[in-house]
């Protein structure tokens, strides 16, 4: 399974609600052990993409390929991690049961103390959740992500409401993975965390304007800032 | 107190009821349903209770009584003999019989006793009640003929007795209702509090299939029942004193499979519902029909034709019978009429299992 060259590999996917198309042809690649930014503002279409790869998204055209497995595939899940944008977790259960019943569920308990520490909530871990701050309830909810040492971990804004500094030692933790084989990707409209990431792909309307490392697309852009990049390779590229 | 912030309550409140069409529908619709069928069941002319007339009298008063029965609106009553009346009786083809001894003309003109002897099937109080009534109304001829007599009915029962009352008839249905109902009501706001919480997407995004969350569930649930159906069943009979000739074994093997039953019900409802809220909407619609027409308070004897065959399909009518069949009258799993009831029982169980696995897998795809 860890021989293919591609984590995720998504070629030409369209998905509509309704009238609303939210992915309208992507295409996109995430090479191993690389953290890959997905970036773009509200209703882009990011969350849908990550949803794909987990198969709660059928699209309605075009592949997706995550490990080496075409999805919809049930077995290579136990392998993804996947952490929801909003905190989803059991709020009568403790921090550790959460973790332990995550991890139980794809089939591995055994990292449950190190996906704690690693969140920064060992301390907590026999709080009911109820009783933990949005930001330690964010925590907890990537600790339940990564519990079953997935070979790539997606992440739908994982920060959010996480103060600046656990920020910086999450995306330490981020590298630390992704330095050891995992491959991330993580999804935000925070330019400063794009500029962490190996490579970025930026959507927007359903599309994928561009993609590469922060360098290549400000480049691409002929600006300095990220956001410049951003704003500008918009326009070039109108809905 | 602001009249403008009571009103920016009020109007948010119509506001959120207008774009939510299910609850209006049921706020609207479920009284009109609930008071039809109730009004349906109690003036739509149901059956009366059956009744049996012996009349073994050599005089000539007892023909008088007969024919007063028989013309009775308020029972159902047909002259049959001794023998037909006792087999009638256990199979619950009628609920009572009259029986008029030889010397009943004799004893009521020389010693001015009425002496008839009522045997009851016993298991339905108020079927019991009609026909005691209608009975002691038939003698009040015969009393004017006859003259300051004294009626003195000779009662025996098949089932239950004397001291037989209405909690002991109620009770056996009601262990299974509450059993079921409770256990529908938690297991669909369970489920839906998942969806809500956003869990059951994880558990999507997992290995897991369909149907291991299905039976993790009613696995869990199920234990929880069990320990509910032990309590409620203990408390009925060590506390209440309810009424019980059978064996407690198969009272709880019925009670477990409603609870089954009940677990999967709720897992395949709340598949219809987006919020908790509209899963207790279930409860007008699901719940308080099977109440009304399960022969719970109402016998399913005495329901209108049409009524009647919509009992006959719905699964709470079976555990009811079952659990009076085997409380009150002692049924084991030799009686056929005990195999029906737990054999539909278990049918439903495994219908609803089929049914939540396969919703399950219908919604998220």
């Amino acid at each position: 399974m860890t021989t293919e060259a591609y984590a995720v590999d998504v070629d030409n996917v369209v998905k509509r609600f309704g009238k609303q198309t939210a992915l309208d042809g992507v295409s996109l690649r995430v090479r191993r052990g690389e953290v890959y930014g997905l970036l773009g503002p509200n209703g882009a279409g990011k969350t849908t993409l990550i949803r794909s790869f987990v198969g709660l998204v059928a699209p309605e055209k075009g592949t997706v390929t995550v490990l080496g497995r075409r999805m919809p595939q049930l077995e290579v899940l136990a392998h993804v991690g996947y952490m929801t944008q909003q905190a989803a977790l059991y709020p009568d259960l403790s921090a550790e049961e959460n973790v332990y019943f995550f991890g139980a569920i794809n089939g591995r308990v055994d990292g449950v103390r190190e996906a704690l520490e690693f969140v920064d909530l060992w301390d907590r871990r026999k709080s009911v959740v109820s009783t933990l701050s949005g930001g330690m309830r964010t925590r907890c909810s990537l600790a339940c992500a990564l519990v079953h040492k997935p070979d790539l971990l997606l992440l739908d804004e994982p920060t959010v409401g996480v103060d600046p500094q656990l920020r910086v030692q999450l995306w330490d933790g981020f590298r630390k993975m992704a330095a050891g084989g995992t491959s991330i990707v993580v999804s935000s409209h925070v330019m400063d965390e794009a500029e962490r990431c190996d490579r970025l792909g930026l959507i927007r309307f359903g599309k994928l304007l561009a993609e590469g490392t922060v360098a290549e697309i400000k480049a691409k852009a002929a600006v300095d800032r990220l956001e410049d990049a951003f704003l500008k390779l918009s326009e070039a590229s109108p809905a | 107190m602001s009249a403008s912030r009571v009103r920016a309550i009020t109007q948010r409140l119509l506001h959120q009821f207008r774009r939510d069409r299910r609850t209006l529908a049921l706020l609207f619709g479920a009284p009109l349903i609930i008071l039809g069928l109730l009004g349906y069941l109690l003036r739509g002319g149901g059956d009366v209770p059956k009744m049996g007339v012996v009349n073994l009298d050599s005089g000539p008063l007892g023909g008088i009584v007969a024919s007063t029965l028989e013309n009775s609106k308020s029972v159902s009553a047909s002259s049959m003999s001794q023998a037909d009346a006792e087999t009638k009786l256990r199979s619950g083809e009628i609920a009572g019989y009259v029986s008029l001894p030889s010397d009943f003309s004799v004893q009521a003109q020389q010693h001015r006793i009425i002496a008839p002897e009522v045997h009851l099937e016993g298991s339905q109080p108020g079927l019991s009640q009609s026909i005691l009534q209608s009975v002691s109304q038939s003698f009040v001829a015969l009393a004017g003929q006859a003259g300051g007599v004294q009626f003195a009915p000779r009662i025996t029962f098949l089932y239950g007795g004397p001291s037989f009352d209405t909690l002991d008839y109620f009770g056996a249905a009601f262990i299974g209702l509450v059993v079921f109902f409770l256990v529908f009501v938690i297991t669909a706001v369970a489920f839906l509090r998942e969806r809500g919480q956003g869990t059951l997407e994880r558990l999507m995004a997992s290995p897991l299939r369909r149907a291991e969350i299905v039976l993790g569930y009613m696995l869990g649930f199920t234990v929880l029942a069990l320990v509910q159906s032990a309590e409620v069943l203990a408390f009925s009979l060590l506390v209440l004193h309810v009424h019980n000739v059978g064996n407690v074994a198969l009272i709880f093997l019925l009670e477990a499979l409603m609870a089954i039953a009940a677990v999967n019900l709720g897992i395949f409802l709340s598949m219809f519902a987006r919020t908790e809220f509209q899963a207790v909407q279930f409860i007008p619609l699901v719940i308080v029909p099977q109440v009304l027409l399960a022969g719970i308070i109402f016998p399913i004897s005495t329901e209108p034709g049409p009524l009647q065959a919509l009992s006959r399909v719905l699964p709470l009518t079976y555990a009811v019978e079952g659990l009076r069949n085997i409380m009150i009258k002692g049924a084991d799993l030799g009686w056929s009429s005990l195999q029906l009831d737990v054999g539909v029982v278990l049918g439903f169980c495994i219908l609803v299992i089929l049914a939540g696995a396969m919703t399950l897998r219908r919604r998220i795809a």
